[in-house]
């Protein structure tokens, strides 16, 4: 693998010379991280309806390609030759940059997730602060996407959708807090390799609940779609959008879906490391890919079973429930980890 | 009431989502029952009212005696008859039979009230009109259907016979 | 060094570019999303003199929640502000007094302390690990002290602003799901003609 490596770079070299060639490395690395992403973007889509279709005793979409494994490419070039309609009275240059500040976020936070210990962009000592960042910017392209269609049911949307995000990001940011007192680190790796005794999920039982709960709510996900809620708001803050604009609000949160179950399996779930030693023939990404996979079918297993949220319930939940039982349990695990360690290390 | 303990380990641990989640997975793994409906159909009753047809007898010669029954009792106001002036008192004969079938609202008292089982609706209901007057069905194309499925319209009639 | 300097001018640019268009623009909304992206090429700035805690913390709280807010303030009001901004030209001068003192500030701040900043004698290889030293053990009061006094203020607004309703329907959802069937449904036989 290093010989490899090396003669890539020593070929890029003579190709570039040095400085060019560590900025083309440097692209070449976003490519390969992000087409496997797109890839995972385009197919759960396609999952989403297989699986939500076998869930209510159908086949799904089956006529596009052998079991219809097309079909996500068809629906693309669909999106793509429909016509990108323009509201009249629509702030235009805002209007076509929110699809892409939905989406951008969402390939953004890729940088920092490692799918092995090496296998990582960006090894950044703040990982989970940045994605907690980065997924917090998700709301501006809602927001603004609202407010630049110049119309009550997208404006509506938005507003519900972006007091959805940002009550939600807070519990969501709380219960990561226990993890990283346990870890002792906000570097994604660190929290991996830390639980190779047990999983986080077994402490922090309750706060994977919570994160789980929390991100369907954030990713605006069914049981928690209200700023789509199609017979209120004629799917909310995207009512004015067509064509690939849409599609791209589309992408953004299936990119969302996939990233925040990525980062479940990782700060949870054990992230590489096999469930049991004996297993550890099996490479660590497929124990990854298993896991975030698990996660991304629950996704949709809930959305084919709840029935949508109310919005006041909704708040509630969040701000009633969650945030204090996440409270109470960053304060019972400073406790125990007061007792038992000493906060501030070993 | 109250608040007693059960219930509320019970909502924190989320025992009826479990519950709700546990029937959807039940049904994830069961066959599938859908009809892929070009290629597979489902069976449909000797009765379904589909589209019109007007029956020739045995003889070949048009059964409708031009009685305006079906006119009379044709709630949709779809059925439009005029009368042959070279009609006898032997032998009645329409000049127009017109069917709008986009009035027309399938509800079969046309075939109920015929005396002669001269107008029907088959068993086709994969018929469609690209404009307006397509779906204009005049005599021709009335006798042309009873024509096209003159054995389904006589296997039909036969089946519901015995319930006459 | 050359990539690093470039990078620093373009969101040295940014920055400053988008703080002229917080000014300038005529739409409010514009001018909350300029403000956005001056913090966003702020936080930028801040990765680059290695202090990437700050500008996750900047990310996340001043774009991810105190400027959605303004967001929300802006476009929720429907202000003229063609009419406010008639007016600001009298308050022009008031302005230039805060920012001549802010600037001043700044360089009197940079004259004492040239080049080393606040020094805390932590270790500094992680910088997320050394703003927690310092605000946890030598700023430990200021610290617990502006947290209290954002309390305060946060009870504050609930105080101001709430009010018991009465004649309001409210639903406690947890008696709500502690209904049973046994208290909620009585079955009878009842004797037809019987009946109430």
């Amino acid at each position: 693998m290093a010989e490899i490596l090396n003669m890539v770079h020593e070929l890029g070299e003579g190709l570039f010379g040095p400085l060019l060639w560590s900025l083309v490395w440097v692209v070449i690395k976003v490519v390969l991280l992000l087409a496997p992403v797109l890839f995972m973007v385009t197919y759960i889509t396609l999952a989403e309806r297989k699986v939500i279709g076998a869930m209510q005793v159908r086949p799904g979409p089956n006529r596009v390609g052998f079991f219809g494994v097309l079909q996500p490419l068809a629906d693309a070039v669909k999106l793509i030759f429909k016509e990108t309609i323009l509201p009249e009275k629509a702030d235009k240059s805002l209007f076509l940059l929110a699809p892409l500040l939905t989406l951008v976020p969402a390939l953004l936070s890729w940088a920092v997730v490692p799918f092995s210990p090496e296998l990582i962009l960006a090894d950044v000592n703040v990982g989970i602060l940045y994605i907690l960042a980065i997924s917090s910017l998700g709301a501006y392209g809602i927001i603004i996407s609202g407010w630049a269609s110049n119309s009550r049911y997208a404006f509506l949307g938005s507003m519900r959708s972006v007091a959805q995000m940002v009550s939600y990001e807070v519990s969501m940011g709380f219960t990561l807090i226990p993890v990283i007192l346990i870890t002792g680190s906000l570097s994604l790796v660190d929290v991996v390799e830390q639980q190779k005794d047990w999983w986080n999920i077994i402490p922090l039982a309750p706060m994977f609940f919570i994160y789980f709960i929390s991100v369907v709510a954030e990713t605006n996900r069914s049981p928690f779609d209200l700023p789509e809620a199609e017979p209120e708001l004629v799917a909310g803050f995207f009512t004015e959008y067509s064509a690939m604009s849409s599609g791209l609000f589309f992408m953004g949160e299936y990119a969302n879906i996939v990233l925040v179950s990525f980062l479940g399996a990782l700060v949870f779930l054990g992230g590489w490391l096999p469930p049991l030693s004996i297993l550890d023939f099996i490479p660590g990404i497929i124990w990854l890919g298993l896991k975030a996979g698990f996660l991304m079918f629950v996704f949709l297993w809930i959305r084919a079973t709840f029935p949508r949220y109310r919005y006041d319930q909704l708040m509630r939940l969040g701000w009633k429930v969650f945030l204090p039982v996440s409270l109470f349990w960053i304060f019972l695990t400073g406790l125990v980890l007061q007792l038992t360690r000493g906060i501030g290390g070993e | 009431m109250g608040l007693d303990l059960k219930s509320l380990l019970q909502s924190f641990a989320l025992k009826e989502l479990a519950q709700g989640m546990a029937v959807t997975l039940k049904h994830f793994f069961k066959p599938t029952i859908t009809v892929q409906y070009p290629e597979e159909r489902t069976p449909i009753s000797p009765r379904f009212r589909g589209e019109h047809a007007l029956r020739r007898d045995e003889q070949g010669e048009e059964r409708c005696v031009a009685c305006k029954l079906c006119e009379a009792v044709c709630p949709a106001q779809a059925i439009d008859i005029e009368i042959d002036p070279r009609s006898t008192a032997e032998k009645r004969l329409t000049r127009v039979y017109d069917i709008d079938e986009t009035k027309c609202i399938f509800c079969g008292f046309c075939q109920e009230a015929c005396p002669v089982d001269a107008i029907v609706l088959g068993p086709n209901f994969e018929f469609f009109g690209s404009v307006r007057s397509d779906l204009y069905f005049n005599k021709e194309r009335l006798l042309a259907n009873g024509e096209r499925w003159s054995n389904e319209l006589n296997a039909r009639i036969a089946a519901d016979a015995r319930y006459r | 060094m050359m990539v690093a300097d470039v990078i620093f001018y373009l969101f040295a640019t940014v920055t400053v570019l988008s703080a002229l268009g917080v000014v300038g623009a005529r739409n409010p909304v514009h001018s909350v999303l300029f403000l956005v992206l001056a913090f966003f090429s702020t936080a930028g700035l801040f990765v680059l003199m290695g202090a990437e805690f700050l500008a996750a913390i900047l990310v996340m709280v001043y774009m991810g929640a105190v400027a959605i807010l303004f967001l929300f303030v802006v476009m929720m009001l429907d202000v003229d502000f063609s009419m406010l901004r008639r007016e600001s030209v009298r308050y022009l001068p008031m302005g230039f007094v805060v920012g001549a003192v802010m600037l001043a500030e700044l360089g009197l701040m940079m004259a004492h302390h040239p080049g080393e900043g606040l020094h805390l004698g932590l270790d500094n290889t992680d910088n997320t690990l050394a703003i927690g030293q310092a605000l946890y053990t030598r700023f430990l009061y200021p610290f617990e002290v502006a947290s209290l006094i954002l309390l305060v203020a946060l009870i504050g607004a609930v105080a101001l602003t709430h009010r018991e309703r009465k004649r309001v329907h409210r639903q406690d959802i947890s008696t709500q799901l502690a209904r049973t069937k046994e208290d909620a449904v009585e079955l009878r036989k009842v004797a037809s003609g019987e009946g109430a």
